[in-house]
């Protein structure tokens, strides 16, 4: 019996999907306790997930670079891209809605495939790669939309401000994004592949992995969901800002690692992506809920980060012996 | 420097690493340390170099007790340890590298390049004449980084010198001029700890022997008063034979190159027979690993054809090679053969997601995992277990099996036994062995001369990129090779 | 098996069971309300304000912003003091519109007594009107958001920022001269103000304006900018600054140039470092915004709303009556050499 019990609770400290949902469980109980009016309300829970969608949505797209042991740090400027480029071209260019949309997209996807390729085959560091890109992607928003461009399409507003049972658009994306990424990654060997290239890329090589072509793609892919997150972002706001997604990719490059990812690359499940931005969600809800100030919601979130990454380490050496 | 060791216990956990272990060392004595791997000989010497403390026993110093708690201590005590897997600082010169810890200064406090040279070049004088000070430290082949690590460790004027297996990655060239450095040692009353998979050396340097098993002490032998079974017996437990060599009769050609031609290359051709192991001998950085780079598609082809089964074939990346029934076991095992922080099952299966199915299938994974583990004896608790927990034999094991899982016509295997224990090693000579028996033909890439005469069928020496004798295996020994080599 | 779990499996299987899904999906779904004109005059549904836990929150973005902090923030903590009522402030420790907005969506959820929002962008619009929807009395501040529901605004007309720096140049330049706009690009206040400035030199068709740019509210980009601007324009006659920094960047600029008084600059707030600039005859002109009023009769109008202060009717909220100004233009306060003593303390 307690040799059984002694198994579960080293299995759930060894996988971050299960401990840190049972964090967020112990958090959330807390929270209903306290403010039983306030945090425990159908409102504020979809609220809350509606909040984190947009983060969540390019979560699942870093996760995916951080399995492969890189990152982007364009996506934030992606985010804002997507949506200006399609508000431009429905206001402006008075392009149908679905087509604005795809151009869009195709935009994002270019802009991810510019950053793999320079990454994959001219061996540009990624951080100097993206964040480079950062700046010219941002730039390009800036430049289409000038102010924020408000008074988009009924029908592009639609895509995220309907309801389905109740839960606006937006959560039920994520959730469908992030169950599609784990199913993929759980049962298709193209995406197993990430796994190797992020636990040694030069075995990987000679296993016979192309890892340049897979890390193109994953930038594509990763550009692609920040450019779906933008989309579905500005539609829910019905106005695309050329400043909204600033300081993005450092919240989702949290958010993943506190799911679960490591910046050397090899481990992170999908599920881990949305549990970390999750987890960020709710601190942040409830700092709103208690009334704490901006500056101790940034100062509160970095010590949780090193508390988080601490105890991981602290945890994994204790195994290890 | 006299050393004595008095009951020296430590455990990790729940694993006994070292168990009352005794023994002496007299001044001016190279002495043998030898077992299998997990016998307790890294754990002995990072004792002795202040990494890991005792949990139990005492260390004496010429009869004085002391108290070894870092490894800035253990070198104040004049102990430099040359570790297996090199210490060295790839971004930095040799210079900079040997001088790591006291870089000469001049009056102002600032760095004396001058004098850093200078004092270099003397170390290197007497170690090796190739190696310029100023060069950095990647540019290096395996064999002068040894080197390096050793001067590195000399440079320290030890008393006391740790030296773990040297000559894993040098060649025989290498192993001479470390020879030499010993006996020079030896004359200067330094003691010298040699820890060592390959008994040859043992028999051929050592005064005495000292042998542990699974943490024991089993004793202290000298070396001219004991011969090559007892030793392996004392080690393993066990006697060993050597692979069982069946005669085999030799198939079509399975592979076939013409004039390969590259940056490393010249003018490589050579036909290998299935069923048949043909060795590439040669020094460190004659171009015997890549030649097998270059078929399997990871360095690029200038000119030159590639026949395999008797069709011409272009491979561009190792992802064509695995198509056309390639296989290259890689020398780097940890760097470019494992992965290390996956799984015993991922690792298994890692070289078949290439294949046309979309859908990764978990049990299958598993059963072919199971199916290795058994066939190969590869001893683990758990399929899932991460293979850097693994002994170097067993991890070999799991690389040779994940490319045996793709069922591979020609396999190309480079240095395969490399920091293996040796009852391990002669497992992985009878998987080959067994492996040709099954028709697949082997190309075999070996620093040790003994392990290539004993099982290949013919060998090609490769000397500066280009081949410079075939050989017949029955027909030659150590000393041809050698001669063609240098 | 529980027999009726038995038959939702058996039901899964045929593919009857997923066409139902579908359609089950389609149905539920929700489209929203189609909003495309707004109705600013009518108040869908005043607030029922209950004098219960009575706090007023605040809901910025950049809530570190040293200006924010000691003008609109400091005013509005000291309004709480002196009312003896519990006052908030969230948002944001960037500019993060969006970050803003989702604060504000939480906030609605815990039914503060009344919002004080900060106009920083028109998209705030749909989450302004879902807490008039909730029925909180709400008053935005510093920008209006004109497609927005909210109760009332109070701020300065970024359009006459622009207009006055405009009419400034225009007098200080005699009418001719080239003159570049520096400010945060893609914020839609300093949009207005641009086109304010450019009303305002219009009928000039001697002056130029050779350039937008974007000093990203940043002293040492400001600078740069400024040298690189001096650089390619020697015969530059002035430059117009709309944000916090632009002015403080712009006068290092020209200070290291040696370039005083030849330059003029006229530039938005009146923090120290840019009275002191004008002082010393760096800085020709500042328009200077009233923020301490924004949020001290910000918060005031919410009071008023919540405590019935002014009725003016038997039931305002039956009647569709906002009781509020609607829209409050503090005014302008412009800082030159000839009334700078007055300011520095």
């Amino acid at each position: 019996m307690g040799h059984v019990k002694l198994s579960t609770m080293k299995k759930i400290f060894n996988s971050r999907v299960y401990s840190l949902s049972l964090t967020i469980l112990c958090i959330a109980i807390i929270a209903c306790i306290i403010f039983p009016g306030q945090f425990a309300t159908r409102q504020n829970f979809s609220q809350l997930l509606l909040n984190l969608s947009t983060d969540t949505i390019v979560a699942v797209g870093m996760m995916l670079l951080l399995i492969s042991g890189t990152f982007d740090l364009s996506v934030g400027s992606v985010v804002a891209f997507a949506g200006c480029f399609a508000a431009y071209a429905m206001f402006f260019g008075q392009v149908p809605v679905f087509l604005a949309i795809s151009l869009a997209l195709l935009a994002s996807l270019a802009i991810g495939i510019v950053n793999g390729y320079f990454i994959a085959y001219q061996q540009v560091n990624p951080m100097i790669q993206t964040l480079a890109m950062m700046g010219i992607v941002r730039g390009l928003a800036l430049w289409l939309s000038g102010a924020s461009i408000q008074g988009l399409p009924y029908w592009f507003n639609a895509i995220s401000q309907s309801k389905l049972f109740g839960i606006q658009m937006p959560v039920w994306y994520m959730l469908f994004t992030v169950g599609i990424f784990t199913f993929l990654f759980h049962y298709t060997n193209f995406f197993r592949r990430y796994y190797y290239i992020g636990g040694n890329e030069k075995a990987a090589e000679l296993s016979g992995i192309p890892v340049s072509k897979m890390k193109l793609y994953s930038f594509a892919l990763t550009s692609l969901l920040a450019g779906i997150a933008g989309i579905l972002l500005s539609s829910r706001l019905g106005a695309a800002l050329p400043t909204s997604g600033r300081g993005l990719e450092l919240r989702v490059i949290t958010a993943v690692i506190l799911g679960g990812a490591s910046l050397n690359g090899g481990l992170g499940k999908i599920p881990g992506a949305l549990l970390g931005a999750l987890f960020m969600g709710i601190i942040a809800n409830i700092m709103v809920i208690s009334r704490v100030s901006g500056y101790w919601q940034e100062i509160i979130l970095g010590i949780i980060l090193i508390f988080a990454v601490w105890i991981d380490k602290y945890l994994q050496r204790k195994n290890e012996i | 420097m006299k050393l004595a060791l008095r009951n020296i216990s430590k455990s990790f956990g729940a694993v006994q690493a070292l168990q009352q272990v005794s023994f002496d060392l007299v001044p001016g004595e190279v002495h043998a340390l030898c077992g299998e791997n997990g016998a307790g000989k890294s754990t002995l010497m990072n004792i002795l170099s202040g990494n890991i403390q005792p949990d139990q026993g005492e260390i004496f110093l010429s009869d004085q007790q002391v108290h070894l708690k870092d490894s800035a201590t253990a070198l104040h005590y004049k102990i430099a340890t040359v570790y297996q897997h090199l210490s060295l600082f790839d971004n930095l010169t040799v210079a900079e590298n040997i001088y790591a810890h006291q870089i000469p200064t001049n009056k102002k406090g600032l760095i004396d390049k001058k004098r850093l040279i200078l004092q270099t070049e003397q170390l290197l004088q007497e170690i090796h004449r190739g190696i310029d000070a100023n060069t950095l430290v990647s540019n290096l082949s395996m064999g002068h980084k040894q080197l390096v690590e050793i001067a590195k460790s000399l440079a320290q004027n030890p008393q006391l010198l740790i030296l773990d297996e040297p000559t894993s990655s040098i060649t025989d060239t290498e192993t001479k001029v470390l020879f030499k450095i010993i006996a020079d040692l030896k004359s200067r009353n330094v003691s010298i700890i040699y820890i060592t998979h390959r008994l040859d050396e043992i028999f051929h340097i050592s005064d005495r022997v000292t042998v542990l098993k699974d943490g024991k002490y089993v004793g202290t032998m000298v070396t001219s008063e004991v011969n090559k079974e007892k030793l392996i017996h004392s080690m393993v437990g066990r006697d060993i034979h050597s692979p069982i060599s069946k005669f085999n009769k030799k198939g079509d050609i399975a592979l076939a190159v013409e004039n390969l031609q590259n940056k490393y290359l010249k003018n490589i051709s050579f036909e290998l027979r299935k069923g048949e192991i043909l060795a590439l001998a040669g020094l460190v950085g004659a171009g015997r690993t890549e030649i097998a780079k270059t078929i399997m598609g990871v360095l690029p082809l200038a000119s030159g054809k590639i026949f395999i089964q008797g069709v011409e074939v272009t491979i561009p990346s190792p992802l064509q090679a695995i198509r056309h029934g390639l296989a290259y076991v890689p020398e780097d095992r940890k760097g470019q053969g494992l992965f290390v922080e996956m799984s015993i099952v991922e690792n298994i299966v890692s070289s078949t997601l290439t294949q046309e199915t979309i859908f990764y299938n978990h049990q299958k994974a598993n059963n072919t995992a199971l199916e290795f583990i058994n066939k190969f004896d590869i001893k683990t608790t758990d399929i899932n277990k991460k293979t850097n927990l693994l002994s170097g034999g067993n991890q070999q094991k799991v690389v040779l099996s994940k490319w045996l899982s793709l069922k591979p016509q020609i396999m190309m295997i480079d240095e395969p036994t490399q920091g293996i224990d040796i009852g391990a090693k002669f497992e992985i000579y009878q998987l080959l062995k067994d492996l040709t028996q099954e028709g697949k033909a082997i190309l075999l890439i070996s620093s040790e001369l003994v392990e290539i005469l004993s099982l290949s069928d013919r060998i090609l020496v490769i000397k500066h990129g280009h081949i410079s004798k075939e050989l017949i295996t029955k027909e030659t020994t150590e000393a041809e090779i050698m001669e063609w080599a240098m | 098996m529980n027999p009726t779990f038995k038959y939702l499996v058996n039901r899964m299987k045929s593919k009857a069971i997923w066409i139902e899904i579908f359609f089950l999906f389609c149905f539920s779904c929700q489209l929203p309300v189609r909003q495309d004109v707004f109705d600013i005059k009518e108040k869908s549904s005043l607030p029922i304000p209950t004098l219960e836990n009575e706090e007023y929150v605040m809901v910025t973005t950049a809530v570190t912003m040293p200006m924010y902090v000691h003008h609109d923030q400091a005013s509005f903590k000291r309004w709480g003091q002196e009312k003896g009522v519990k006052v908030s402030i969230l948002g944001p420790s960037d500019w993060d519109v969006p970050a803003q907005i989702n604060t504000l969506e939480e906030v609605i959820g815990t039914h503060p007594s009344g919002l004080l929002i900060n106009g920083t962008d028109p998209a705030i619009a749909r989450a302004i009107n879902k807490a008039v929807d909730a029925g909180i009395p709400t008053v935005v501040y510093d920008s209006d958001i004109p497609l927005s529901n909210r109760h009332s605004f109070i701020g300065t007309n970024w359009y006459e920022i622009g207009k006055m720096q405009g009419a400034e140049m225009v007098k200080l330049s005699g009418g001719k001269g080239k003159l570049a706009y520096l400010g945060i690009l893609g914020l839609s206040n300093m949009e207005d103000g641009y086109r304010g400035l450019m009303d305002a030199i219009k009928e000039y068709p001697e002056m130029i304006l050779v350039g937008k740019f974007d000093d990203k509210a940043n002293v040492e980009e400001a600078a740069k900018i400024t040298a690189d601007l001096m650089a390619a324009h020697p015969d530059l006659m002035g430059i117009c600054g709309f944000d916090s920094n632009s002015g403080p960047g712009i006068a290092l600029a020209v200070k290291e140039a040696g370039k005083v008084g030849k330059i003029k600059i006229t530039t938005v707030d009146w923090e120290p470092e840019h009275l002191q600039l004008v002082k010393e005859g760096v800085i020709q002109l500042l328009a200077g915004q009233k923020r301490e009023l924004f949020t001290w009769y910000g918060a005031q109008f919410l009071y008023d709303m919540v405590h019935h202060t002014n009725q003016l009717s038997s039931d305002d909220r039956q009647a569709k009556i906002n009781s509020l100004p609607e829209y409050m233009n503090t005014g302008l306060i412009k800082i030159t050499k000839e009334n700078i003593e007055l300011f520095l303390k």
